[in-house]
């Protein structure tokens, strides 16, 4: 069975936001509604400046809170590494959302919790999910952990000195890692 | 839920999905409308209504990628903005009326104002369509030569001085290039999608790029050095790295002697330019332009300066003509004209003509009203694009009577709204033709609805340039919403009810297949593909060029003649802020990678962007706001000679403090644009009307204000 995971590069992403309205239509979210966020980040003062945007969605962690808080078990990690909201069990209790140290939780306007999926129904469908693929600078690489073969389990290899995850001291063991800037 | 309910597609977004979830998907490729670049997608639609879109690998221009306005410019089809009907304005206040009727009352009144004042009365503006040649085959048919492009407030100077250094209007081959200089130009921002995947392919083939730019741009945050050069003297910069590679002998010198003419002239010229010069005028340090100088100079022929767009160079000062003339130039040195890395003549491809099939009016031989054409007068102006922010000075001395606006909204893209909006009304017919009511369709007599980009199918177009020519067609992707009509069909409508249907009596099938017949390429095959190959791959290397010598003109003998030097000089900017004055700053501006124009702020899915991240706001450098008492996120008046506002700022170390800069795209003033209304400023609103002498584009940023504490 395939483990999913993500690879995020700080150092290409120039904050055109092209990944949140592709996920939006990929995912029939209203405008308001978004999977992803980018946080951007000043450094430096005048002339000697830079600025990065550091793009954050559900990190799909190994260890989640949200699926450990979760009453009804709406909130459930696959066996293939994906963290899901099961929209017909979720109470809207928001016990997630606040476990969540990533805040990447959206309350949908009919009352149930979401947030990305890794566009899963598409992957199994052999695409991949819709923020990657539309990236005009490639800043997310998307696969198959598990497979040695794998784009991102080769990326991984060769630069895990150049890794980090977001919150490592949370424990939460995210499956999303981020390329350093 | 009915079927009538779906297929109108106003259905909440996800409600409709769920109605949906079952049916079908449809994958039909087209081309985007989210801004001029025309990238090619596919567009996936679900029980009638659109549902996403990807992008097309084939594409030159956008390679497999779409921007935030591809995916969110989409939504726009199902705005309760649009107009569902033709409109016409009676005492104040619009009415539906049938096509028909629009028709004949245009024709009417048009033959009248012709009748009376002569054919030259009457114009066409718009912002470039693939069926832009039936808008002017239009107005040659009716005997007017007043057929406009937006390209006096966008792109002419540039144009202009490419075409008298190298011929014509070149290409960057990034991809292969060693070293990357971008001056005035931010194709992250004012996104253009193959040149940003092109850059990071040269970046990780080890690639250096630096960005000139008063603001830290988001191509900037791509680049290995940002240099914030003060706005408006990128030109100084250009000249000093010209002494350099000249001084110290750093240019391609084969090239130099097999290619070029005027060289012995530059080196007798550009000796009063030394870097230590240039440093007090742009504020990049004198050692900073030598090293970069000394950089991009190792890395030739593979290492260019990009042939630039709007900023700094396209319409924006004084002196954009000769910072491009000198941009041109430097590239020159470097012996990268028409090679591999470095500023390349792009296969494009030529459609065919429809004659003889279907014969040309013979075009009017005088020259425009806004000058262009008139020797003397603007001399280096585009006759082809005209000099559109011209058009309601026209109308105000009566000049121009009657016009049609299409794709296009002069009353918010055009310097100086009060004065624009004062010529627009002078007209004594104006029609516009949008899917909804803009500002400048809420002044128009009568307003026809043009079909969303995916209700129609269109002209062949040949934007897709690239190492080898492309064509591509936008398609009819779901069935129209309401009573709109394509751009082609309203022009070849207009044409039949004034009386010069002659010079239309084709179909759209068959106009395209004239067109594409000498490329080769069947209808039938780009309708399935959305895009296809055509002509010769290109080849590095070039014979004679276009220009009146032959070769690259360093000195240029045309320019002398007119009266304007033959090499680039330096000129300052019309106008400058008061060092003295703690209030006094230039106003510049630019984009933002969610917005294009005036046109997508009303989409709710790209404006809720601006919310969240609280983009629409005055961007001032740090020090410059906090002596004037500015902090972060409070209100500023900005007054300049022509207009005042009131806007929220946010404070960087990323802006040089000579200036500050707003965002482009916002400041919608009509009530009928109900998610853009009143939300934020234009840098419009604070221009005056200005003609640069040389080219009459608009100098849209030599404009000193005024900010204060509101």
């Amino acid at each position: 069975m395939a483990k999913y995971g993500m690879v995020i590069d700080e150092t290409k992403c120039v904050g055109c936001y092209a990944c949140r309205v592709a996920c939006q239509n990929q995912n029939h979210l209203r405008e308001n509604e978004a999977y992803n966020y980018l946080e951007e980040r000043e450094f430096g003062t005048f002339p000697n400046f830079n600025r990065e945007f550091l793009p954050v969605q559900c990190q799909h962690c190994d260890n989640p809170p949200c699926v450990s808080v979760c009453p009804t078990g709406a909130s459930h990690k696959r066996k293939d590494g994906i963290v899901l909201v099961n929209e017909k069990d979720c109470i809207g209790c928001k016990y997630c959302i606040a476990a969540c140290p990533y805040n990447v939780r959206i309350i949908k306007k009919e009352g149930y919790i979401e947030k990305c999926r890794f566009c899963i129904e598409f992957v199994e469908e052999g695409g991949k999910p819709a923020c990657m693929t539309t990236c005009m600078t490639g800043v997310r690489m998307f696969g198959d952990l598990d497979d040695p073969q794998s784009d991102i389990a080769q990326f991984i290899a060769r630069n895990g000195h150049r890794l980090r995850v977001l919150k490592r001291e949370m424990n939460t063991k995210p499956r999303i890692f981020y390329r350093k800037a | 839920m009915t079927a009538g309910a779906l297929s109108l597609g106003l259905l909440d977004f996800q409600s409709w999905a769920k109605a949906s979830a079952e049916a079908p998907v449809i994958r039909i490729p087209t081309i985007c409308n989210g801004c001029g670049n025309r990238c090619a997608l596919f567009a996936f639609v679900k029980n009638g209504r659109i549902w996403r879109v990807e992008g097309n690998p084939e594409a030159n221009g956008n390679q497999g990628v779409l921007c935030p306005k591809g995916h969110g410019y989409l939504h726009d089809v199902y705005n309760p903005n649009r107009i569902r009907s033709p409109l016409k304005r009676v005492e104040g206040r619009f009415q539906p009326i049938s096509w028909e009727q629009a028709y004949k009352e245009i024709a009417q009144k048009i033959n009248l104002i012709l009748l009376e004042n002569g054919p030259e009365s009457i114009f066409w503006v718009n912002y470039p369509q693939p069926n832009q040649a039936y808008a002017l085959r239009f107005m040659h048919s009716l005997g007017s030569p007043h057929y406009f492009t937006h390209g006096s407030t966008c792109f002419t100077a540039r144009n202009a001085a490419w075409n008298f250094t190298v011929g014509k209007l070149p290409s960057n081959d990034l991809a292969n290039s060693r070293f990357i200089m971008i001056v005035g130009r931010n194709p992250a921002g004012g996104i253009d999608l193959g040149q940003v995947k092109d850059i990071v392919k040269a970046k990780e083939k080890g690639a250096k790029v630096v960005v000139v730019d008063p603001r830290h741009n988001e191509t900037a945050i791509l680049a290995d050095e940002w240099l914030p050069v003060k706005p408006g003297t990128d030109l100084a910069l250009l000249l000093a790295m010209i002494n350099v590679m000249v001084s110290e002998k750093l240019y391609h010198k084969e090239f130099v002697k097999d290619h070029t003419v005027g060289f012995q002239q530059l080196e007798d010229e550009i000796i009063n330019y030394p870097p230590e010069w240039a440093e007090k005028i742009c504020n990049i340090p004198a050692k900073t332009i030598i090293r970069i100088t000394r950089e991009i100079a190792r890395e030739k022929p593979h290492a260019l300066i990009h042939r630039g767009y709007h900023g700094a160079i396209g319409a924006q000062y004084l002196n954009s003509f000769q910072t491009a003339r000198a941009l041109a130039i430097a590239n020159a040195l470097l012996g990268n004209i028409n090679r591999k890395g470095g500023i390349y003549f792009a296969e494009a491809a030529e459609l065919g003509e429809l004659q003889p099939t279907h014969p040309a009016p013979v075009g009017p031989s005088g020259p425009k009203a806004d000058g262009t054409g008139i020797p003397g007068r603007y001399p280096l102006g585009s006759y082809g694009d005209g000099i559109s922010h011209a058009i309601p000075e026209l109308a105000l001395r009566g000049v121009l009577k009657c016009g049609f606006v299409y794709h296009h909204n002069p009353l918010r893209t055009n310097p100086n709204p009060k004065r624009v909006i004062a010529g627009y009304k002078k007209l004594e017919l104006l029609v516009v033709i949008d899917p909804v009511l803009s500002e400048t369709a809420s002044i128009a007599h009568y307003v026809l609805p043009a079909s969303f980009y995916l209700e129609a199918d269109e002209a062949v177009d040949t934007k897709h340039y690239g190492k080898r020519a492309q064509v591509s067609i936008q398609r009819k992707v779901i069935e129209p919403l309401f009573d709109s009509r394509s751009g082609f069909q309203i022009i070849v409508d207009l044409a039949k009810c004034l009386g010069v249907g002659k010079y239309f009596n084709f179909t759209l099938d068959e106009a395209n297949e004239l067109r594409l017949k000498p490329l080769g390429a069947a209808l039938k095959d780009l309708k399935a593909k959305g895009i296809l190959p055509v002509g010769a791959p290109w080849k590095e290397g070039f014979g004679k060029l276009g220009t009146p010598s032959g070769k690259v003109e360093i000195a240029s003998s045309t320019l002398e003649n007119l009266g304007y030097p033959a090499i680039p000089r330096w000129e300052a900017p019309l106008v400058s802020p008061d060092d003295k004055d703690p209030h006094s700053f230039r106003l510049i501006h630019g984009k933002q990678a969610i917005h294009t124009h005036a046109m997508t702020a009303n989409q709710p899915y790209l404006m809720a962007i601006s919310r969240r991240y609280d983009m629409i706001r005055l961007l001032i450098n740090r020090a410059r706001a906090e002596k004037i008492g500015l902090k972060d996120g409070d209100v500023a008046e900005i007054k300049s000679l022509v207009g005042e506002g009131k806007i929220r700022v946010k404070l960087t170390e990323g802006l040089h403090p000579s200036c500050v800069w707003l965002p482009s795209g916002y400041g919608i003033f009509s009530k009928y644009l109900t998610t853009a209304y009143d939300q934020g400023l234009s840098y419009n609103d604070f221009l005056p009307t200005l003609f640069d002498p040389t080219v009459g584009h608009a100098m849209s940023s030599e404009v000193i204000v005024q900010v204060t504490k509101a």
